[in-house]
């Protein structure tokens, strides 16, 4: 009989009833919208990361990374990047020769990581090529083009067919300097790096370091991104004297990212309901107060605290199911259409979406895995908020409710 | 005849400590098992006070109340729920049913709280129905019934429980003339038939012309306490039955 009592309860007051339930399917439609966008968002960084900066793998000498000597090439390494693009599972591989120097303009300088490049290699494993947005590839049959990235370029003040000059040490530590001409201005996703790293064959690299075909780093495409384990370690059983590292390695504050977003999604979920459990509260306190009367002539007659309590419960649970489906329904319907269409945040600017590393393309995905989670978080909230209208009516005492 | 309730000595005072008000003051009252009994006087006379405190729902400053031997005003808050539900049957100015409940809900309401079986409260619900009057009004819900025909659904509540006891709060108060006729008749014909004990407040001189005893209250306490009054009404009525 309480449940039959709950349930028409909350229909006494229809528009208020409406009111709140709507405000409940809002509000977990909310709360699924940021998590659907931040799961699109992390999923769009991390293949970011992947495909167009650091790939899946990457494999240097052990000595390289402390201080960017570039006397560390990987050795053998001719022979170890045929060996790796024969392996099973591997999509692509690309070798660089890597020097940190100075880029001079007439107008200033900045310092630069120089990436030393096999074209097509490289456009397979990065997409280099695909970021162009001025200019042209790499002619191969010219000399001393150089790629940079807009943010560098504009800060730089240099278009297409510019002249600059890259400075850096070679081998034996002698400073090298020589005219680049700038073939194409590229811009990723990630503008902090398109600021930081300038790209030239590493034919041209390679003769003014004097390391002959050598090379630092191989970075290793797979064609899943679950093998990405099992690959580390053979590449590490069949190439001891290499440093074989995964993209969680090389980029950790990418993976960082990828685990505090699910932290901070959810604790906006909570703040979400948080305001939220104070419009269910102000609901049934109404509710509470518009029956005193009725609550003490129920207790007058021998119904229970607890029966009481269970009422009350009962009806903000019903407040909160009857808004759950329609929460869920909406938020499942627009997070696939967007999945399918993509949500584009260009108006919110693409320097400032890539400041951050984002593409201004973002695809939510409905958070299923975290479904369990957004409902007990309602479900908790409800319960939460009855907890004081419900104790108040625990408080009334018949003669004074009846009274009333 | 058994003692139904046994009230001794018992005062409510109100503001204790600055100016006291005596809404109850030192009353003594036995009712034996089938009385009929009308609790009458002026308003603010301590009628309503008085049935509370017999009821349970309000505690005397003094005294002890004994219903069927147990002393209620040394019972918890939750042990007088319990006591209210099984011994105590309410009947209540303005009928207060559950407005969202059908009249027969309302009546089943009490059983299930008591854990009474389906065919328990169903065999219970067709029987006080057919003593009300109302057994084609078991699926209305209040708002569709007249105030005497609400007032009669309170009482076959009242009575669902198999109380020792009802206590009536001027439960004419808001009917018209036929309906607080035909309510005394129904409540009447229970207490002869069924050995019911009722006590009223009231000031409505219809249920008094009805009780066979009347206790009168004046500023809190009983200054008159007829037993047995006989109306020509109450005769009329038994002949009729």
């Amino acid at each position: 009989m309480i449940f039959i009592m709950a349930w028409r309860n909350i229909w006494r007051n229809k528009m208020r009833s409406i009111v709140i339930i709507l405000s409940i399917a809002i509000g977990l439609f909310a709360g699924i919208a940021v998590l659907a966008l931040y799961k699109g968002m992390m999923k769009s960084r991390v293949r970011a990361v992947i495909d167009a900066e650091v790939g899946h793998l990457q494999l240097h000498n052990r000595h390289f990374k402390k201080d960017f000597e570039p006397a560390f090439v990987i050795p053998g390494g001719v022979a170890v990047l045929k060996s790796i693009t024969a392996m099973a599972g591997v999509k692509s591989a690309a070798p660089r020769s890597i020097t940190n120097g100075m880029l001079a303009t007439t107008t200033g300088s900045a310092g630069v990581q120089i990436n030393g490049i096999v074209p097509h290699l490289e456009y397979a494993t990065s997409q280099l090529k695909n970021k162009i947005i001025e200019g042209k590839p790499f002619d191969t049959a010219k000399q001393n083009e150089v790629m940079i990235g807009k943010k560098l370029a504009t800060k730089m003040k240099v278009k297409t067919r510019s002249k600059l000059v890259l400075t850096f040490t070679d081998t034996s530590g002698n400073i090298v300097s020589a005219a680049f001409k700038v073939a194409a201005i590229y811009q990723s996703d990630n503008a902090p790096l398109d600021e930081r790293n300038v790209y030239v064959t590493m034919t041209d690299l390679n003769a003014l370091l004097s390391i002959g075909n050598a090379f630092h780093e191989i970075a290793v495409l797979l064609n899943n991104d679950n093998e990405v384990k099992n690959m580390l370690q053979q590449l590490q059983n069949k190439f001891p004297v290499c440093q074989v590292e995964s993209w969680q390695e090389i980029s950790p504050e990418t993976d960082l990212l990828v685990k505090t977003t699910d932290q901070y999604s959810y604790i906006i979920m909570v703040i979400i309901m948080f305001a939220l459990a104070f419009g269910i509260i102000n609901t049934m306190l109404m509710a509470i107060l518009e029956r005193t009367r009725e609550i003490g002539m129920m207790m007058a007659l021998g119904t229970s605290k607890i029966k009481i309590f269970n009422l009350v419960l009962l009806e903000t649970f019903f407040l909160t199911l009857a808004g759950t489906p329609a929460g869920l329904l909406v938020g499942w319907l627009l997070t696939g259409y967007y999945t399918k269409h993509g949500l584009d945040l260009s108006g919110m600017g693409r320097d400032m979406m890539s400041s951050f590393g984002f593409n201004t393309m973002i695809y939510p995905e409905f958070p299923w895995d975290k479904l369990t989670g957004i409902l007990l978080i309602v479900f908790c909230t409800a319960i939460l908020s009855c907890l004081f209208p419900a104790i108040k009516a625990l408080q009334l005492k018949p003669v004074d409710a009846l009274r009333n | 005849m058994n003692t139904v309730i046994d009230a001794h000595n018992i005062s409510k005072v109100y503001n204790p400590t600055t100016i006291p008000v005596y809404a109850v003051n030192n009353v003594h009252l036995h009712l034996q098992k089938g009385e009929f009994t009308a609790l009458v006087g002026p308003s603010g006379s301590g009628k309503t006070t008085l049935l509370n405190m017999i009821g349970g729902l309000d505690r005397p400053d003094e005294g002890n109340i004994f219903i069927n031997g147990i002393d209620i005003t040394k019972l918890s808050a939750n042990e007088l729920i319990s006591f209210r539900l099984q011994n105590i049957g309410f009947v209540f100015q303005s009928f207060n049913l559950i407005p969202v409940l059908t009249a027969k809900e309302n009546v089943e309401f009490i059983m299930q709280l008591q854990k009474a079986s389906k065919q328990q409260r169903e065999e219970r619900v067709k029987t006080l129905f057919a003593q009300i009057g109302l057994q084609d009004k078991l699926n209305e819900r209040p708002s569709r019934l007249s105030g005497g025909q609400q007032q009669r659904v309170a009482v076959a509540r009242a009575l669902a429980s198999r109380p020792q006891f009802v206590l009536a709060d001027e439960p004419t108060a808001n009917l018209d003339t036929k309906s607080a006729f035909n309510l005394l008749d129904i409540m009447a014909r229970l207490n002869r038939e069924e050995n019911i004990t009722f006590l009223f407040s009231t000031h409505d001189q219809r249920v008094i012309d009805r009780a066979r005893r009347v206790i009168t209250l004046v500023d809190g306490r009983i200054v008159q306490d007829t037993a047995e009054v006989s109306t020509q009404h109450e005769e009329a009525a038994a002949v009729k039955t």
